[in-house]
Parts: C-alpha cells; sequence; structure tokens
C-alpha cells in the first residue's frame, strides 16, 4: 500500500505542531560550524557581532564554553554563508508542509 | 587518517541484527561514503554472504542479557575501541537509519570521543529528557558514539567493562532496575567517571538523537534501495479514542526504537 493510500484510509491528520518541531530539529543541527579549533552556531547575534567588529582577531565563546581566538573575517564569512543556505532549505520544506492537510 | 564505521550484530531468537547491519552499512557506504566493519559471531553470520563488509570481526556473543521481549545480546560493546580498525570510528546501532551525511560531522567536532545527550521523538515534541533515575543525572546515549584512537577514550571503554560488571552495584547507587543491562547507563556512568565525575561538554553530539518511540509507526515512501523520504503515522490517545496523526520527513537520520518497523524499512534492500 502506498503511504497516499494509508493516510486516506487511517484519516489521519497532518500534524503541523509536530513538523514544526521536526523541522526546527532538523534545520537547528544544521547551523553548526566547526572551525578555527571552535564550535559555532551560525545565528544572528554571532553574525552581527563579527560583522560590526573591525579587528582581525577577534576572542568568542563558543558552544563549548571555551574562548577561541578567530580570523574574524573567516569566520564571518563562514557562519554567514551557512546561515543563510539552512535558512533558504528550512523556509523552502516548511513552506511545502504548510501546505498539507 | 582512517575513519570508518563499527557495528556490532549478534542476531537472538526474535531478531536478525545481521540483517539490519547489512542494510545499515549499505547506508553508510552510500551517504558516508566510509567503510562499514561488523563484529559478530558465527550463528548470526549467514552462510551466502551478499554484502561484502570492510571487514568481519568474530567475537563470542554474550547471551546473559533479557529484556521483554527476549534475549538482547548487546553486552561486550566496550571492545569496540580495541576491535576497530579505523583511527576515528563512528559505532553505531544497527536499527539507526541513515538518510543524511550528518554523522559525519562528528568527525569534525573538536574532540576525540563523543555521543548524544539529547534526544527528540518525532510526533512527540514535548517529550522530556530521560534520566538514570529520578535521583541521578541524564542518560548519555550509546546509539552513536564517534571516537579516536586516544588515551582518554580507551579509558572511556574500559571504564564501560569495568560498569558493565558491576552493573547492579551502580544500579543500586543511582537508583535504576539492573535486570537488563544497558549500553546507555553504562556509557553515561562510564563517560562521568573519567572526566572526574562531571559534565564535558565536549563529549556531547551538539544535536539531538531523533528517537521513533511508542504508537509511531514510519513508513517508506518509494521502493527505492536508498529511500529517503517517510510517512510518520502516529496514533494519538485522546478521551479513549484513537486519533490518528501523520508527518512527512526526509532527509532525516533516525533510530527506530522497534525491531518490527526497522524490518519493515529494510525490507526491499
Amino acid at each position: 500500500m502506498d503511504t497516499t493510500t494509508l493516510i486516506t484510509e487511517a484519516k489521519a491528520r497532518f500534524s503541523h505542531n509536530s513538523a514544526k518541531a521536526y523541522l526546527k530539529d532538523k534545520y537547528d543541527s544544521k547551523f553548526i560550524v566547526a572551525d578555527q579549533a571552535g564550535l559555532w552556531r551560525a545565528n544572528l547575534e554571532t553574525i552581527n557581532f563579527l560583522n560590526s567588529s573591525s579587528d582581525e582577531w577577534v576572542i568568542l565563546i563558543d558552544k563549548f564554553d571555551n574562548p577561541v581566538k578567530v580570523l574574524r573575517a573567516s569566520l564571518l564569512d563562514k557562519l554567514s554563508s551557512t546561515y543563510k543556505t539552512v535558512m533558504e532549505e528550512w523556509h523552502a520544506e516548511w513552506t511545502m508542509l504548510e501546505t498539507k492537510r | 587518517m582512517s575513519k570508518g564505521v563499527l557495528l556490532f550484530a549478534f542476531n537472538s531468537p526474535k531478531y536478525n541484527y545481521y540483517e539490519m547491519a547489512v542494510a545499515t552499512a549499505k547506508r553508510v557506504n552510500h551517504f558516508l561514503g566510509l567503510p562499514a566493519t561488523i563484529v559478530t559471531d558465527s550463528e548470526s553470520l549467514p552462510i551466502k554472504q551478499t554484502y561484502q563488509f570492510d571487514n568481519v570481526i568474530m567475537a563470542t556473543a554474550d547471551k546473559t542479557n533479557f529484556r521483554d521481549w527476549g534475549m538482547w545480546i548487546n553486552k561486550g560493546r566496550y571492545r569496540a575501541y580495541e576491535l576497530s580498525p579505523y583511527d576515528e570510528t563512528i559505532l553505531l546501532d544497527t536499527d539507526y537509519m541513515i538518510n543524511s551525511d550528518k554523522l559525519l560531522k562528528t568527525f569534525e567536532l573538536p574532540t576525540d570521543f563523543c555521543c548524544h545527550d539529547t534526544t527528540s521523538f518525532l510526533m512527540h515534541p514535548e517529550a522530556t529528557q530521560e534520566a538514570l533515575s529520578t535521583y541521578s543525572f541524564n542518560t548519555l546515549w550509546a546509539t552513536v558514539v564517534m571516537f579516536r584512537k586516544t588515551k582518554r577514550a580507551k579509558q572511556i571503554f574500559e571504564c564501560l567493562e569495568m560498569v558493565q560488571n558491576n552493573f547492579e552495584h551502580y544500579a543500586t547507587m543511582h537508583g535504576f532496575i539492573s535486570a537488563t543491562f544497558r549500553n546507555d547507563y553504562a556509557l553515561s556512568l562510564a563517560n562521568r567517571i573519567v572526566n572526574g565525575h562531571t559534565v564535558c561538554k565536549e563529549d556531547a553530539i551538539p544535536w539531538n538523537l531523533l528517537h521513533v518511540g511508542k504508537n509511531t509507526t514510519v513508513y517508506r515512501n518509494t521502493d527505492s534501495e536508498i529511500n529517503t523520504e517517510y510517512t510518520v503515522l502516529f496514533d494519538n490517545w485522546s478521551r479513549g479514542k484513537i486519533r490518528k496523526e501523520y508527518l512527512s520527513i526526509k532527509d532525516t537520520d533516525f533510530h527506530v526504537m522497534t525491531k518490527e518497523n526497522f524490518m519493515e524499512l529494510i525490507t526491499y534492500e
């Protein structure tokens, strides 16, 4: 039996709450970036901080709570591109799931 | 530096773990581009082998562990360190369904040992984290473990052996039932002991282990051998009635707790 028939015959409803949680879980992990001996999350706070500084080197607390000295421009580039790619994927999948009933 | 995946598979009277390992190994090759080594015994190894593992390591199955559905041969996982032929190893449960290259990220983590310390359940967004007991700390998960051949990683596996051999003692200390040996519990204890009875954040894989739990069944959307799209059906009990709910997932790794469901998913592979 194909899954479309299965859903119809079971009269199953699409769970938007579970879908939302599933997508958050799935894409949250994709924001994780290991770079310059530290572990980072490509979030707006870190990206904005890196963007606002003009120093070549900055020291940041990574996900493991360790202070890590990093080349600012290189990390900014990596985190920005990760953020953009992941958000686009997340949005595309979310839009598709939103149409389900 | 050699990299690979290590799978322990000992058939029980009820489940064919070798078959599960073959399906998982094919996915390891496809999605991770890594070789897979199996640790098994002569009783589990079929006469005609349809899949060529990178290495087949023979070991003696410890048949002294039981759970509600019967014999569960999960002891001896501590041997992973000595048996792994790789410098960097992902030790994986055979019922872990790989659908992406996500596990490769564990090799990038600045640590020599890591496993999951948090979980989430498909269709159960509010599920809480499991603890050894009400009076003890949160569980680590032995489902996915990445380790490098270092002194510290070796110590963790040696400690895992010690905890396995003294499981009753640790069960009394931490207030959990010792009747069934669980690698998750033993690993939680071993990791803490080696880290000086503290939590080492670096030892945690920085994303959740996704479980398929009770009342939840996963169906393949296609019959292709390397299918990555699934429909998840959930029986939601409300006011004495079942309301069926579903979810579509794709390109997502998950751990199937119900062995029957996992076997259904790999039937055509």
